[in-house]
């Protein structure tokens, strides 16, 4: 038993000085890109971003020589979070207005910066293959249906939009316990695809991305708030101009393009 | 007080008792049945045990997911024959906290077995003692210490279980809501009172836990060890 | 009466013993590594023989090709090599053990007596770790007997006592055979405690028996 800890703990410890190594390594590293002016550019952007900003890499370097684009996805809460302890970051992308005023309010965000760069819908999805006898979100019923795959509110933007929904329609307290809250938006759509909750909620351009799910129906946009996608420059970034560029060919031409074609509008 | 549902604490317990006691005897159980045998491929098998405690959760959870979704192999069968849904209820929980603190139990199992001396059950089994009797009186009370290790550390991860299980177990307030899943989503939504409440409990809980197994041991192992 | 014929292939050699013998003692003697405790063992149903013959009395305890008979139900008694006590029974639990609860009354007094001859009353109520080394044989010779074994096995019984003691106990061993009768096979590796013991002593090297001397011309304990 003790052998099996004393060897658990030395496996445990190796772990960690590996992972503090590795954080200096890219503390070095860090210093040496600006002396260089290469630039790298640490992008913290809501995960359902993803599959877009990824497409926009490419181009984005390209057109920016000496510019190298690393993206942190997460919950745009999440996000949030940790940028305002301190993690580096040059831009920060959110799904959500709230979490951007937040930033704001603390002065964590470069405020002439701040520009909505894409818009979304909410959805109600169910699985591809699933006959589903219900095609609109007032047609949700306690009685038929089984779960429903919906971001937790309080922490998750597509969560906090849906719960608005459902209160317009007043279904969320009836809805209760039918209602799994995940953690991300990733999280819903596995639900859903899987078929272990007959309906979720997601944006459109989620819904969009996925191969298993089919959209039932799109909310009205007078029944939450509008979701909007803004972007700033962090206010502690060592390369603000970089930033301001990034931010720009988002709001450009190829960013509005390649937004759309993955659902935004 | 804290204006909030307690309901997490409860069912907290519930799953982590009730996945405890499944670990326990499946792993005290496994682990005898392979500490006696040599055959072709064991550490493969042991491997495979282990193998959730480097998996990450998430990976666990969807693994879960596949075998006892909805239309999961078990899950399925399952739902068809027994009308059973393990997916999005409290023993989605259970099954969550077995597998990830399986290994623990299983680890501290065999190593418990593995320094027993042989002979002692050798010369049980000379006195006409029956191979349940062996165990029973001879391997189980002397592996004990080792056990019970694994015990506390079973029901300390079962306790502490998130990822695998909010993806097998979702997170439906009042239903199939842990404490880690409390703290969790009390954190991403800033309410840092109930985070703190629910953490202060849990570390109380499992502090208090680890002090009393160490000092029952202490106390149950002084009786037979040279002093 | 108790037939031992193994073939068993070791690390280094392969077994080859052959022997037999009635209520006496036997001791085997011979280097460490020369297979005296696999003897022991495969006896005692521990271990099994590649090929060959274990008979005790009417019992077949082993025969090639055949599932070999249990440990448990062969009524061995095997004094092990540092005694194997439990350490977590009490001296009575420990010599208890090996008594079924149907068989409880009638035991009694013949634990009662073993407990007298072997002078340990005084210990019942201690653990292993609170008595000493002459002690702990005493005890795991009562262990040994307690279940009426029709045969006794001891692995280098004496080597962990001090001479004093060692001598005490061989007389005590004497004793004993003469008031069990059965087969007692005692492994040493000491020449003059095997000429203390032993009716027959049989020498032992890498598995075979290189010598065998009688010490007493007529031994029966019929």
């Amino acid at each position: 038993m003790r052998r099996f800890l004393l060897s658990t703990l030395s496996i445990l410890l190796t772990i960690f000085l590996i992972g503090c190594s590795n954080a200096k390594e890219t503390d070095k590293t860090g210093t040496v890109d600006q002396e260089k002016s290469d630039v790298e550019l640490v992008v913290s952007a809501a995960a359902s971003l993803t599959d877009a900003l990824v497409e926009l890499k490419g181009p984005f370097e390209e057109a920016h020589k000496g510019i190298t684009v690393i993206y942190n996805f997460g919950s745009s809460g999440k996000l949030a979070t940790t940028i305002e302890n301190g993690a580096p970051s040059d831009v920060f992308l959110s799904a959500s207005s709230k979490d951007m005023n937040d930033m704001e309010d603390k002065e964590l965000i470069n405020s002439e910066s701040r520009k909505d760069f894409a818009e979304n819908a909410l959805v109600l999805i169910t699985q591809k293959d699933f006959d589903s006898a219900i095609s609109s979100f007032e047609d949700l019923n306690t009685a038929t249906l089984d779960h429903v795959a919906v971001g937790e509110p309080g922490s998750v933007p597509v969560g906090r939009y849906t719960k608005e929904t459902f209160d317009s329609l007043d279904l969320w307290e009836p809805l209760q316990d039918k209602l799994v809250l995940s953690s991300d938006v990733r999280q819903v759509l596995t639900h859903v695809e899987m078929g272990n909750a007959d309906y979720g909620v997601v944006y459109s351009s989620d819904a969009f991305v996925s191969n298993d799910v089919k959209v039932l129906a799109e909310a009205e946009a007078d029944w939450h708030e509008p979701i909007v996608y803004p972007g700033a420059v962090i206010a502690e970034s060592m390369h603000q101009e970089a930033a301001q560029q990034f931010l720009d060919y988002l709001t450009g031409d190829e960013g509005k393009e390649t937004l759309q074609k993955f659902g935004f509008k | 007080m804290l204006d909030m549902d307690y309901s997490p604490l409860l069912l907290s317990l519930k799953v982590a008792a009730i996945s405890t006691f499944v670990v326990f005897v499946a792993g005290v159980f496994i682990a005898y049945m392979l500490a006696k045998r040599d055959f072709f491929g064991k550490s493969i098998v042991e491997a495979l045990f282990l193998l959730p405690l480097v998996l990450p959760p998430t990976v666990v959870g969807f693994g879960l997911l596949i075998l006892f979704g909805k239309k999961g192999w078990i899950g399925s069968w399952l739902l068809e024959w027994f009308d059973f849904q393990i997916v999005f209820t409290w023993i989605g929980a259970v099954i969550a906290s077995i597998v990830v603190s399986f290994p623990l139990m299983y680890q501290s199992a065999a190593a418990a077995f593995e320094s027993l001396d042989e002979r002692l059950s050798n010369a049980a089994r000379t006195m006409g003692a029956s191979e349940w009797r062996v165990f029973w009186f001879i391997v189980f009370p002397l592996a004990w210490p080792g056990l019970l290790a694994g015990l506390v550390l079973s029901f300390a991860r079962g306790l502490g279980e998130f990822g695998a299980t909010l993806m097998l177990a979702g997170y439906i307030p009042g239903r199939t809501d842990t404490i880690p899943m409390a703290i969790y989503f009390a954190v991403e939504s800033g309410q840092m009172e109930n985070a703190t409440f629910w953490v202060v409990m849990i570390s109380t809980f499992g502090f208090s836990l680890i002090l009393w197994v160490n000092w029952w041991s202490k106390r149950n192992i002084r009786r037979f060890t040279k002093s | 009466m108790l037939h031992v014929e193994i073939t068993k292939q070791l690390a280094h050699f392969e077994m080859n013993i052959h022997f037999e013998m009635r209520n006496e003692i036997i001791v085997l003697v011979g280097p460490s590594g020369s297979g005296k405790t696999t003897i022991l063992d495969t006896i005692a149903g521990l271990a099994h023989p590649d090929h060959g013959l274990i008979l005790s009395n009417e019992c077949t305890f082993f025969t090639t090709g055949e599932k070999p008979m249990p440990a448990r139900e062969r009524k061995i008694g095997y004094l092990f090599q540092d005694y194997a006590l439990f350490p977590h029974m009490t001296v009575e639990k420990n010599i208890w053990f090996g008594v079924r609860n149907s068989e409880r009354n009638e035991r009694h007094e013949m634990i009662r007596q073993l407990l007298e001859v072997l002078g340990i009353k005084h210990l019942l109520q201690k653990y292993p770790h609170q008595i000493s080394g002459g002690e702990k044989q005493r005890v795991a010779l009562a262990r040994a007997l307690s279940t009426q074994p029709s045969v006794l096995l001891l692995d280098e019984p004496l080597s962990a006592l001090d001479k004093e003691t060692r001598k005490q106990c061989q007389d005590e061993l004497l004793r004993l055979h003469d008031m069990w009768k059965i087969p007692f096979i005692i492994v040493t590796h000491d020449h003059a405690e095997a000429e203390r013991l032993g009716d027959r002593i049989i020498y032992l090297e890498q598995g075979q028996i290189t010598d065998e001397k009688r010490k007493r011309s007529i031994v029966s304990t019929y």
